[in-house]
């Protein structure tokens, strides 16, 4: 029976009864099943199997040396070793290498003009040319960086040679060549790997979602389905939303044991956070996104709603916590807009925790919000769950 | 009844049934604007702007406060806080306040005049590669400057004119061209796929929707009825104001771009839109196929909302497909939405040949095959009652 009959019964047994119908409602119901049980998992492998490579390398470039002489050579040696670009071409012309742009064989070319070697032998300025594709901006900033960093070396050490030629000692070409020594350290996730940076926040995005639209679809049905027309009294109604966060809580703790536990290990994500802090975040995190479930159901009265309702948005939400796209990059009030979905603190701060091993104090502001969006979407669920009980009675 | 007209009876019947759901209407019209004004209010600055970092000055030198005033003057980057401790940086970067820690060693400025490198360091969260690549950028460019004033300095404190320095500080002068995206715009570079991804997510719901429901509500024999009996009639009457609607917002996300946005469209436009007229007719042929093989309109419609969010993963805009596992290769060909970027970025972007483009039109009515495997099964679930009503 997926009906709780709330009619002169004891509390303790409604809130058994309540743990057992939303069970009940969850395993008779193979769309609610797919989206609260099996989604999860399905999607955080499937986005882990397109991410889970991480890093660009080996942007295939092309050069056109028009110089064809032993400091050109060395500088292509130079961008072909890798690792961000690779020098798949050499074109004879920048016509050829206009048309291997336009077939997608190369992303960029560098072109050395005639008389590259001898501008510098002569003690004067030598010009390279770098042309980058700027529609894909991983692609263009690997390479970028590649040939940035390979002509600079190349640039330091000609320096270094027109130095010692006029006779400056060796202690003070170092001070004149780099006198600033840079050293630049990633923390967190140090290879930039795309799939460390992005599957966290998708993580937590993807369980709103299915909650979200699982929860409104085992909703309707009951709803659709209710016999009980006694009103609730307001103790009830808690207990029966306490039993539903806690059969969700069961669930989502079940499907991110094996996601955290298995699937995050075997691509080798980062996870640096302590397990309590990890735990009491979700769990939290979890209560929000229940009651805002169990609140948002009472809006839809077709089971096809919340898909074409909610399905849409989650890409938006992504963006919305401002980690995957930084908040300092779109308006303060669409921000703002977002921090009333749980989804936003608990994406900054689960990847504060679980990536960057922050403890729960670090993340205050994220725990705080999220308390009170959970006591906020508790209140209005409680009510709800009342009121729909009672306005069942016109469906009678 | 010719079979234009039994295409134009069924279309009707979609109208009306389109007027009387404020549901499926919203679909096709409401929800999809909402989304693509969402995509252009994020996305509308265009630039990254004002990253928040920690400094920490060891120095506190008049050298070191030059060096931060430049980091600061970057368009990436602002020094938020300035920390006494790596400890107290570090808890900048742990409660999200600041994406970098640049740290400045003691000693800073004497080395600088002793001639001897003196160190920078930089520590920067890979938690947001976003942010990480702006800030690095960023710091290397107000180091560069920084640098090279330094060197100039020094070259000319050893009797080295100015003009003769200059060209010793940077033997290799390289000049950057930046096809496509010339001023590396995020807008340019992300707007337009996550608006297609919008129109992709309508069209796949919409039109499940308006074929399950015949289904699930037992009217497809009325559907088919309304045809004259003619399934593909049916079928090409009842998907064209989602067609119709759905072309619409494709011209409308361009106006956005081309006008709006001020992006140049440096290809074919007209092929751009024939393009963009087989993008949605390959998605909705999906669709179809989604309804017509699980016969279960909830079911299809969780079949097919996953399958259409997971196309702008696998479209290779965010992370190459070409650095993808070779499953993962395999798998964005089973996305219109990945020829489709492909040519966009081709035509809009990069202005490649026209004929170069047909290709991927090519690709894009590949899509619109599978339907032909499963017609005898829309025969069957569209008049035995069994397949009705099923949830």
């Amino acid at each position: 029976m997926n009906n709780v009959n709330c009619c002169n019964i004891k509390l303790y047994r409604l809130f058994i009864d309540a743990i057992r119908a939303e069970f009940s409602a969850i395993f008779h119901d193979g769309g609610a099943l797919l989206i609260l049980v099996f989604a999860t998992m399905i999607y955080t492998v499937i986005y882990s199997v397109a991410y889970g490579r991480e890093v660009v390398t080996d942007v295939v470039i092309g050069v056109v040396d028009d110089d064809r002489t032993q400091s050109s050579r060395r500088l292509i040696d130079g961008l072909s070793s890798g690792p961000n670009t690779t020098v798949g071409y050499e074109p004879i012309s920048i016509n050829d290498a206009e048309d291997m742009f336009y077939h997608n064989d190369i992303y960029g070319v560098v072109y050395i003009p005639q008389g590259y070697e001898r501008e510098l032998l002569s003690g004067r300025q030598a010009d390279v040319g770098v042309v980058l594709d700027g529609s894909h901006l991983l692609l263009y900033r690997q390479a970028l960086e590649q040939a940035a960093a390979d002509i600079l070396t190349r640039g330091a050490e000609v320096e270094v040679q027109r130095l010692m030629a006029a006779g400056v000692n060796g202690a003070a070409i170092k001070g004149v060549v780099e006198p600033v020594v840079y050293e630049s350290h990633l923390l967190y996730n140090p290879s930039l790997g795309y799939g460390s940076f992005v599957m966290p926040s998708i993580l937590v995005v993807i369980i709103q979602q299915t909650v979200l639209i699982g929860i409104a679809l085992v909703g309707i049905k009951r709803r659709n389905a209710m016999t009980c027309l006694m009103p609730l009294t307001i103790t009830q109604s808690i207990a029966i939303v306490f039993a539903k966060i806690l059969v969700y809580i069961a669930i989502y703790g079940i499907n991110l044991v094996v996601i955290l536990g298995v699937i995050w290990p075997a691509f080798g994500f980062p996870y640096a956070g302590n397990t309590w802090d990890v735990i009491t975040l979700l769990a939290l995190y979890i209560v929000a996104v229940v009651a805002l479930g169990l609140t948002l159901s009472h809006l839809f009265r077709r089971r096809e709603s919340p898909f074409i309702i909610l399905l849409w948005s989650s890409v938006p939400i992504l963006l919305l916590a401002g980690l995957s796209y930084p908040r300092e990059a779109f308006p303060g009030w669409l921000y703002a807009i977002g921090e009333l979905l749980p989804s936003s603190s608990a994406v900054r701060a689960y990847v504060d925790i679980g990536t960057m091993g922050a403890s729960l104090w670090n993340v205050r502001g994220e725990i705080f919000t999220l308390t009170v969006l959970a006591c906020l979407y508790l209140a209005l669920a409680i009510i709800l769950e009342k009121r729909a009980i009672v306005n069942k009675k016109w469906a009678k | 009844m010719s079979f234009v007209n039994s295409v134009l009876s069924a279309f009707r019947r979609e109208l009306l049934y389109l007027r009387s759901d404020r549901l499926y209407l919203s679909a096709i019209t409401l929800l999809p604007i909402v989304m693509i004004a969402f995509f252009v209010v994020m996305f509308g600055g265009g630039t990254i702007e004002g990253l928040p970092i920690v400094v920490v000055d060891r120095d506190e030198s008049e050298m070191s406060r030059k060096l931060i005033n430049m980091v600061n003057a970057t368009r990436g980057i602002t020094v938020q806080y300035e920390a006494l401790s790596m400890d107290e940086a570090e808890g900048y970067l742990l409660d999200g306040s600041a994406v970098a820690i640049i740290y400045i060693e003691n000693g800073f400025e004497s080395k600088i005049y002793e001639g001897v490198p003196a160190n920078i360091e930089s520590y920067i969260s890979g938690a947001s590669i976003s942010a990480s690549g702006v800030v690095e950028s960023n710091v290397q460019q107000a180091l560069r400057t920084f640098s090279a004033g330094v060197s100039l300095g020094k070259l000319q404190d050893m009797g080295v004119n100015y003009n003769q320095a200059m060209v010793d500080i940077m033997p290799i002068n390289f000049h950057i061209f930046i096809l496509s995206n010339p001023y590396i715009n995020y807008a340019y570079y992300l707007a337009p796929i996550f608006m297609f991804m919008g129109v992709v997510i309508f069209t796949v719901l919409a039109t499940v929707f308006a074929v399950g429901r015949e289904l699930y509500y037992a009217t497809a024999p009325e559907w088919i009825q309304s045809a004259s009996g003619s399934y593909f009639a049916a079928l090409i009457g009842k998907l064209l104001p989602i067609t119709f609607a759905m072309i619409l917002l494709m011209q409308l996300v361009y106006g956005i771009l081309f006008i709006i946005m001020g992006m140049e469209c440096m290809g074919s436009y007209l092929m751009l839109t024939l393009a963009s007229v087989l993008f949605i007719i390959a998605y909705q042929s999906i669709a179809a196929v989604f309804v017509i093989i699980t016969s279960n309109m909830r079911l299809a419609l969780s079949l097919g909302g996953g399958y259409a969010v997971m196309a702008f993963t696998f479209s290779g805009i965010t992370f190459p497909t070409e650095s993808m596992y070779g499953v993962a290769r395999t798998l964005s060909h089973l996305f219109p939405l990945t020829p489709f970027s492909d040519l966009f970025i081709d035509q809009a972007m990069r202005g490649i040949p026209v004929e170069w483009s047909v290709w991927k039109m090519a690709e894009l009515i590949l899509f619109m095959l599978p339907v032909a495997f499963v017609w005898p099964r829309l025969r069957r679930v569209a008049t035995d009652r069994k397949y009705f009503s099923r949830d």
